[in-house]
């Protein structure tokens, strides 16, 4: 299912060797990953973070105390906000929210590229994909963004390369 | 740091017993009636947490991770997994039962069958992990997120709850910082406060199967 897919993007962008089994529960598809021992893990941002753990990239969970609580925000954003959104105008909020938030920000956290960047370019991406030439300049800093994280090593992988016209979204910016 | 709650924010109760609980130094302030939140992301009955750096937090988990983050109380899988359900499950439900309440006025018990399978949940879980607190024997950012959560539907003793979660829910109640962030949030005034703010909010949207626990 979209969500065994996205963790297992996830994985190869951090370089583990893929190999977990994603089920899926609820009306919501939540996935569940299996563990060898106890009774697994369930949750996109429980799961996220432990491989996050198990490639020792710990620094993609933010390093001070109020990084790391601003990585958990935008993670819990990604899973309550923009994957429910069920109508246009709840797209164009989201947009219109992230679009302020990244207005000052290389990346969701600031300066440091996150787990927070690599999920919410994944929740995004179906959402980019179908933006006409006019949104994405509506949504011009969310476009930056979001060509930056598409070009960082490893992240895109197979999804499909959004286009977007680079002077508009460079000669803009601060 | 400056905490500014919203009267009658369903999200106020978790935030100031997070902070007594994980002793953060925090000034509370009061938002006035149309007093604009803090950063255009607020949504104006949110909590707001302004760091000393300029940043401001306005989810209510990510504030109370931040408090016990800053004494060095590192997230373990658990209590990821619970702040997780706790904000696409949990919240949901509980804002539903608490409309039912008191928007439509119906009994707490009734109000409470939209907690149902979560309620089941936590039990299943206390019982399957055989400790006294969600995500360990020591008291974590867990137990407080869910706590607060619960406490406006749950105070309600005509609720029936099976008996590990009672047993956990009493001792939260009964805890020093969770006792003073009840008594500082839910004053007889407030609770009008928090049923006004209810009725501004849109009414609930059915979430099918959301309450249905793992």
């Amino acid at each position: 299912g979209p969500v065994g897919d996205e963790l297992a993007l996830l994985e190869k962008a951090l370089g583990l060797q893929s190999g977990n089994k994603y089920g899926a529960q609820g009306e919501r598809q939540v996935p569940v990953l299996q563990t060898n021992n106890g009774p697994g893990l369930t949750g996109l941002i429980t799961i996220a973070s432990y491989l996050v753990k198990q490639a020792k990239k710990e620094q993609l969970l933010g390093s001070s105390a109020e990084e790391k609580a601003v990585v958990h925000q935008w993670l819990e954003y990604r899973v309550t906000q923009v994957d429910r959104q069920s109508s246009r105008e709840d797209t164009r909020t989201v947009l219109k929210h992230l679009n302020a938030h990244l207005e000052d920000k290389v990346y969701f956290a600031g300066n440091s590229f996150t787990l927070a960047d690599i999920l919410m370019y994944y929740g995004l991406h179906h959402v980019m994909v179908d933006l006409t030439v006019q949104e994405k300049e509506i949504y011009l800093n969310v476009s930056r963004w979001f060509n930056h994280i598409q070009h960082y090593p490893g992240v895109r992988q197979h999804l499909t390369n959004v286009v977007f016209i680079k002077n508009r979204l460079y000669t803009n910016a601060h | 740091m400056r905490l500014r709650v919203a009267t009658g924010s369903p999200a106020a109760l978790k935030v100031v017993a997070a902070a007594r609980s994980a002793a953060a130094p925090v000034q509370l302030c009061w938002a006035e009636p149309g007093e604009p939140p803090p950063s255009p992301l607020c949504p104006p009955w949110a909590p707001a947490l302004q760091l000393e750096s300029g940043a401001v937090l306005f989810s209510p988990n990510a504030i109370c991770q931040y408090f016990f983050l800053r004494r060095g109380q590192q997230p373990t899988d658990l209590t990821a997994q619970w702040l997780e359900w706790e904000a696409t499950e949990l919240q949901p439900a509980a804002l539903a039962a608490l409309y039912a309440r008191l928007v439509h006025g119906r009994t707490g018990a009734e109000a409470a069958a939209a907690l149902g399978g979560a309620l089941g949940h936590i039990e299943r879980s206390l019982a399957g992990r055989g400790t006294a607190y969600l995500a360990g024997d020591a008291e974590s950012v867990a137990d407080v997120v869910v706590w607060g959560t619960l406490f406006p539907v749950l105070r309600d003793e005509a609720v029936p709850v099976a008996e590990l979660l009672q047993s956990w829910f009493r001792s939260m109640t009964r805890s020093e910082a969770c006792r003073s962030a009840a008594d500082t949030v839910l004053l007889p005034q407030r609770l009008q406060e928090f049923t006004a703010c209810l009725q501004k909010l849109p009414p609930p949207r059915p979430l099918p199967g959301t309450a249905a626990g793992c």
